[in-house]
């Protein structure tokens, strides 16, 4: 297709992909679809390469998902026919139990010509726990009823065996009903464009503009590796905990460019885990969840960037098997979402190495969606309610500080306005706002975390805050700028009934109890020391700095408001002698784990638990953290394997 | 002879729509704008009038405004320097505005930079909850202390907004009064005063968006009185509104907000006017200019309204004519991307350079340079001679995508003016989407300097098989603010339960909202005539966080009806989101009041039909779907009543050429406006 057919043929696909999301959006019915925005619709070529996503609605995660494997499970379809699953393990297009993706093939005479694909995250699908999300759950099956990749719509006609079951089994029957009605319609809506673009552009020429279409994507991605040197770039990050009060999960990442095409290997990553933080993607090397890092690169080094699996070609991942990033049925997945965190800040970092000069410092990386549970004094009624995403900032960029409040790979979410708040939920928001002094210190400052305290007043009320992380381990400052401050969770804090939460994800409240919680910050970029000493004043001035640590961090002093020249010279005279040089900074936390552990001995660690197998790797882990507390001494390997061979004579079956 | 003059500013020209009261003969002029100079092309344009028309300004009994000072504040960010004060805690409610935003995948995103500084951000201790009870008092050491620091830090207003204000809007009345005590030298905004609706965000940043406008507004219309007033031009001046309607400029001077859209909703007015007058009952209105390119939907008639428009980067939560931007017009600049793909914008030459046609400094290709090369510009003066048409330019300018492209001078202007269109396709499509209506069941009515240029295109595109050129697409704008309304709304945010218990605070807010209503109309608009109210409440289930706006009817609510108002709404909720949920539970969030004082409509005498037929002017060569040929050139001034004629052809006036592609058949209706149809 030349290349003036090959934008408009663009434009059109555009414009069907956004029509079926808005179709979606403006039908839906759960808080999911409508504020949340947990969806996604595409079109895909006939194989279930996606071609075509909507720029302004839904999800960003899935511009690269492969339907093909889910496609293919069913073996043959019929026009009207719409075929579905939210099995994590069968097909790997779920990525977990709530979200339902659906597929309906688009027929030209007789032939698959396309499908108008989607998914929807339903509020339920049962199991276990309410919303089906839990970080404690196990298994598989305690997650929620699962279906493997089978017919809703059978020519037209809707599988009602089927959807009595799914119906039976979920906390909130009308919702899913509802949203699955929305979702059907807007497949409907996906298959009326796609004819309409067979009418326009003739049944050869669309086939050439779908090819066309994921070329182009395809050159546009090798282009941005093109411009990136050559090399190796070997990058690990940490999740907290890797289970509930759990140890840190390790994120290895070797990213290795080649002119225009790049390896992830993932080799070193921690095994597969014994609660729900695992991300399934079955083997493929170039799934969605493991490339979602690498779309917002490629967004951000080139913003014309057309988002479709062309972008995934020049990627190939290496994930062994059993490890968090590819684990084994019948491993939880449920709150992948909090590790794919992890996993676009390590995506960040190893690009962040290969394009030092293009790439931002870490973003805050984690985004705690609140939820309250109380009881209204006045009507007795309970009240569930969604509070607000505590999210932070933004990585220092380039060429300026990064966004406060949100941003970077948090940019979909939105809060709700205290006041509705207030009014629908009887609890009272004391403070919500930016995070002073939360922003990694830099030449280019990262955003600030946002703060919020919420006071209640019914007994027995219950808050959750899913996706907690980044308490502990900070977000990575580079090329001399200072990682972000941590998160933190609060019961009362400043009264002699405080309690640190940590990444503690539930807690029960008094009436009258105070919670807070701030998001981290996000990492700086460049030297605080070389940050205009008026920029730094202008920060002291907004209140986003405090003086105190204006002084300490930037080296810069501030008398009475005003910067004082002199000591501002001398204090940085001082401070630079202390200054590294690591194009990482990743705060004393680390810098202490990393005593205890350094790589070589989690080196050692990871090999001999991929030795072992799956079923064991879990346990064996957690002993040797229980065994290693003191720093290593320079003896990190051996001491670890000495402390394995104890456990292993002490653990019957172990072998 | 009295006559009634329409005035509208856009980014490249301005229009004048002038009216003979008693024929309704219309005559319409166009100026280059200045803007180093706001108001003074509007004295040009009077003078013109006078010397070329005999209208003299001693005669002119009406005189309405639509102006893009305040849109174009914003946007060059050269307003007022603002403070705020917040309640305590709550000092980064502008800067955190609603978290989201608007380019998703980019690690690189950001949100406005809000338009008060947060060093300029100040709170006060103090606490209005949700149900307008007290919590805590307001702190007016806080307050005091506030307006002194503001006033230090240089500002020149300041804008109050605490929480609940919508609710109660005590602690925001003392605190204005304290902040005139302590800082006379401040003008004061509170946000209650300016729009009193529930969501912190909004209201701040509506109350933000008038005071931050307010001295600039306040000195143009200021300046714009004199001027007119030394003229001897009797009529009080008027300004269109974004609700559609108009006001006395000499309210605008201080209820800014409510003109900040007012060009492009008086332009959706006028589009309105004049598919009613052709019996058009569906339109989708495409106004584009030199640098903006927007649609509306005109639905049974009437315009739609909604709240969060745009200004700028900022959203203005005044309930006003909905407009979207799908594009930025004829300037927008030609390009081709690394892997040889022809793009077009979202880079544009604006009015400044403009199109390289234009001759005035523009050296990248436009949609405009590839309408000229296409043959359809030039044939006849542009905008009234306001530019000279450089085809050479145009030539050079395209050539050089020629190359790259590898392709022939003229394929590649139509190759640009085919990838514009795809794109304004795809913005078009998500309206009607959003919206959930089909466009084949509207007609097309494009307007604006370059809208009949790419009207037809688009249609074609849209599968829509009707377009409609009204007979002076220039000046649609101009001639909306002649037939408008004078209106304002008015809100009350109740946030209650719709059932009998609700009734006592509903009928009270009532009343209120419509003895306000009458007091606006009457006292400060002094005007004498029939006054229309209309209602609506916007309403949800319980657990949505957004509104639908249902009309709702007075005696529904004076006959306790709470059945009848929750059965417009289900009936509303299916029509909008095709479905309803009858069992629910339905919250009223804000019951919202219209007042319109009718300005009388201008009658426009049908024209008889014509005994002829449309007669070209001559044969044009113009390069259309691949190939150069031939085409009737008509000039609009000759077309007449029962007129017919076939595509491929161009109708040229002095406000806008008309593309015709192939494929359309073309009649003239009794007021002039061409109406096509796919054959």
């Amino acid at each position: 297709m030349d290349k003036v057919t090959l934008e408009i043929f663009a434009n059109h696909a555009r414009a069907a992909a956004e029509n079926m999301a808005y179709t979606l959006y403006r039908t839906a019915h759960s808080t999911f679809v409508k504020e949340t925005e947990d969806f996604t619709v595409q079109i895909t070529d006939p194989d279930g390469n996606v071609v075509a996503v909507p720029m302004d609605l839904g999800a960003t995660w899935y511009p690269g998902l492969y339907y093909g494997r889910a496609i293919r499970m069913i073996d043959d379809y019929a026009p009207g026919d719409i075929g579905f699953t939210n099995d994590p393990y069968s097909g790997f297009l779920a990525t977990h139990a709530p979200d339902l993706h659906m597929w309906k093939p688009i027929f030209h005479e007789s032939e698959i010509v396309a499908y108008a694909t989607g998914h929807i995250h339903n509020t339920d699908m049962g199991g276990a726990v309410p919303a089906s999300l839990s970080r404690s759950l196990t298994e598989i099956h305690q997650e929620g009823i699962r279906f493997p990749p089978m017919k809703m719509y059978r020519e037209g006609v809707l599988n009602d065996e089927l959807l009595r079951v799914m119906l039976l089994n979920v906390r909130k029957p009308e919702q899913n009903l509802g949203d699955l009605k929305a979702f059907t319609g807007a497949l409907h809506t996906g298959e009326r464009r796609v004819r309409a673009m067979i009418a326009k552009f003739g049944i050869a020429r669309f086939r050439q503009g779908l090819t066309g279409l994921l070329d182009y994507a395809e050159h546009q991605a090798r282009e941005v590796l093109r411009s990136i040197p050559d090399g190796d770039y070997s990058f690990a990050d940490y999740c907290d905990e890797d289970s509930v009060g759990g140890n840190p999960a390790r994120l290895v990442l070797t990213l290795r460019i080649r002119g225009p095409e790049a390896i992830l290997d993932f080799t070193g990553t921690d095994p597969q885990l014994t609660s729900a933080l695992n991300v399934p993607t079955g083997n493929d090397p170039r799934h969605t969840l493991l490339l979602v890092g690498v779309y917002y690169v490629l967004y951000s080094l080139n913003p014309q960037i057309l988002l479709n699996a062309g972008l995934t070609r020049p990627f190939t991942c290496i994930v062994p098997e059993g490890t968090v990033l590819n684990p084994g049925f019948p491993a939880a997945v449920g709150m992948r979402s909090l590790t794919c965190g992890r996993l676009r800040s390590l995506i960040f970092g190893a690009f962040g190495m290969a394009a030092p000069a293009r790439m931002p410092a870490a973003p805050a990386g984690s985004s705690s969606i609140v939820n309250v549970m109380t009881t209204d004094n006045r009507t007795r009624q309970s009240v569930l309610a969604a509070i607000n995403p505590i999210v932070g900032g933004a990585g220092g960029s380039p060429d300026r500080d990064g966004t406060n409040g949100s941003g970077a790979d948090a940019a979909y979410l939105k809060n709700t306005p205290i006041e509705i708040t207030e009014t629908e939920v009887p609890v009272r928001i004391l403070r919500y706002g930016l995070m002073p002094d939360s922003g990694g210190a830099g030449r280019w400052r990262g955003g600030l975390g946002t703060a919020m305290d919420f006071q209640v007043f019914a007994p027995n009320s219950r808050v959750t805050a899913r996706n907690r992380d980044r308490c502990r381990f900070r977000p990575w400052g580079i090329l001399g700028g200072m990682p972000g401050k941590p998160s933190d969770f609060v019961l009362n804090p400043g009264t002699p009934r405080e309690r640190v939460l940590g990444n503690t994800d539930i807690v029960a409240m008094d009436p009258g109890d105070v919670l807070h919680i701030h998001s981290p910050g996000g990492g700086g970029r460049g030297s605080p020391l070389e940050r205009e000493p008026e920029r730094v004043l202008r920060d002291v001035q907004r209140g986003y700095v405090t003086a105190a640590s204006a002084e300490a961090e930037y080296g810069v002093a501030i008398r009475h408001g005003a910067l004082d020249e002199a000591a501002t010279q001398a204090l940085r005279a001082r401070l630079r002698l202390g200054e590294s040089t690591a194009h990482f900074r990743f705060g004393p936390e680390r810098e202490a784990f990393e005593a205890i552990w350094p790589p070589d001995a989690y080196a050692e660690m990871t090999a001999i638990l991929a030795a072992l197998p799956v079923h064991w790797r879990f346990f064996v882990k957690t002993r040797l953290f229980e065994a290693l507390r003191e720093p290593a001494q320079g003896e990190g390997a051996a001491r670890l394997r000495a402390s394995f061979e104890v456990l292993r004579r002490a653990t019957p079956g172990l072998g | 002879m009295a006559w009634r003059l329409g005035v509208d500013i856009g980014g490249t020209f301005i229009d004048f729509c002038a009216m003979d009261e008693a024929t309704g003969e219309l005559t319409t002029l166009k100026v280059l704008t200045t803007p180093e100079e706001p108001g003074r092309e509007v004295m040009q344009g009077l003078e013109r009038l006078q010397a070329g028309h005999c209208l003299s300004p001693e005669t002119l009994a009406a005189f309405v405004h639509g102006t893009t000072v305040g849109i174009n504040t914003v946007i060059q960010r050269k307003g007022a320097e603002l403070a705020l004060l917040t309640t305590k805690g709550f000092e980064d409610v502008i800067e955190l505005a609603r978290l989201r935003m608007p380019e998703v995948y980019s690690l690189f995103c950001s949100r406005a930079e809000p338009l008060v500084p947060r060093d300029r951000v100040f709170s006060a201790r103090g606490r209005i909850l949700s149900d307008g009870s007290e919590a805590e008092p307001l702190n007016l050491d806080d307050v005091r202390a506030a307006a002194r620091a503001a006033e230090a830090a240089g500002a020149h207003g300041i804008i109050i907004a605490l929480l609940h204000a919508w609710r109660n809007p005590a602690h925001e009345q003392a605190a204005e009064a304290a902040i005139r005590e302590a800082a006379p030298g401040l003008f004061v905004f509170g946000s209650a005063a300016i729009w009193p609706v529930i969501r912190e965000y909004e209201r701040t940043t509506t109350a933000i968006l008038n005071g931050y406008v307010h001295p600039r507004i306040d000195t143009y219309l200021a300046r714009l009185e004199e001027a007119l007033a030394a003229r001897g031009v009797p009529a009080l001046p008027m300004i269109t509104k974004s609700n559609g309607g108009i006001m006395a400029a000499s309210l605008g001077r201080t209820a800014c907000v409510g003109m900040l859209l007012s060009g492009t909703a008086s332009g959706v007015m006028g589009a309105a006017f004049l598919a009613r007058q052709a019996g058009v009952a569906n339109a989708l209105t495409l106004d584009i200019g030199g640098t903006s390119a927007d649609v509306a939907l005109v639905i049974d008639g009437a315009p739609q309204f909604g709240t969060g428009e745009m200004i700028g980067e900022f959203p203005l939560h005044i309930p006003s004519v909905s407009v979207s931007s799908i594009g930025d017009g004829g300037g927008s600049i030609a390009w081709v991307d690394g892997f040889g793909v022809l793009k077009v914008g979202p880079e544009s030459a604006g009015s400044t350079p403009g199109p390289a046609c234009y001759g005035r400094g523009g050296d990248r290709p436009t949609i405009t340079d590839a309408m000229a090369v296409c043959g359809y510009l030039g044939h006849t003066p542009l905008a009234y001679s306001a530019v000279g048409l450089d085809r050479a330019r145009a030539d050079a300018v395209v050539g050089r995508l020629a190359e790259q492209l590898g392709l022939g001078l003229e394929q590649t202007a139509e190759a640009i003016i085919d990838v514009a269109i795809s794109s304004m396709f795809a913005e078009v499509n998500k309206l009607v989407a959003r919206h959930g209506v089909d466009p084949r069941d509207f007609a097309l009515m494009p307007f604006g300097g370059a809208g009949p240029m790419l009207g037809c295109l688009l249609a074609s595109e849209l599968g829509m098989t009707r377009v409609m050129i009204p007979r002076r697409p220039g000046v649609v704008s101009a001639l909306g603010g002649l037939i408008a309304d004078v209106k304002n709304d008015f809100v009350r945010t109740l946030f209650l339960d719709l059932d009998e218990e609700g009734l006592p605070a509903l009928r009270a807010a009532l009343a209120d909202l419509t003895a306000r209503g009458k007091a606006w109309l009457r006292d400060e608009q002094r005007f004498v005539g029939d006054a229309a109210i209309s209602l609506s409440a916007e309403m949800r289930y319980h657990g949505q966080s957004f509104e639908l706006d249902v009309p709702l009817q007075p005696a529904w609510m004076q006959d306790g009806d709470m059945a009848a108002m929750r059965d417009a709404f289900h009936a509303r909720h299916e029509a909008v989101y095709a479905f309803a949920d009858p069992a629910a539970p339905v919250q009223l969030v804000n019951l919202r009041l219209v007042i319109a004082g009718a300005t009388p409509p201008p009658v426009f005498p049908p024209e008889p039909l014509a005994a002829d037929t449309a007669t070209p002017e001559r044969m044009v060569e113009v390069f259309h779907a691949g190939a150069r040929r031939a085409m009737p050139l008509y000039l609009r001034a000759a077309l007449r009543h029962g007129h017919r004629f076939m595509g491929p052809a161009v109708v040229a006036q002095e406000d806008a050429t008309s593309c015709i592609p192939e494929g359309f058949s073309a009649w003239v209706d009794a007021f002039g406006n061409i109406q096509l149809e796919a054959v």
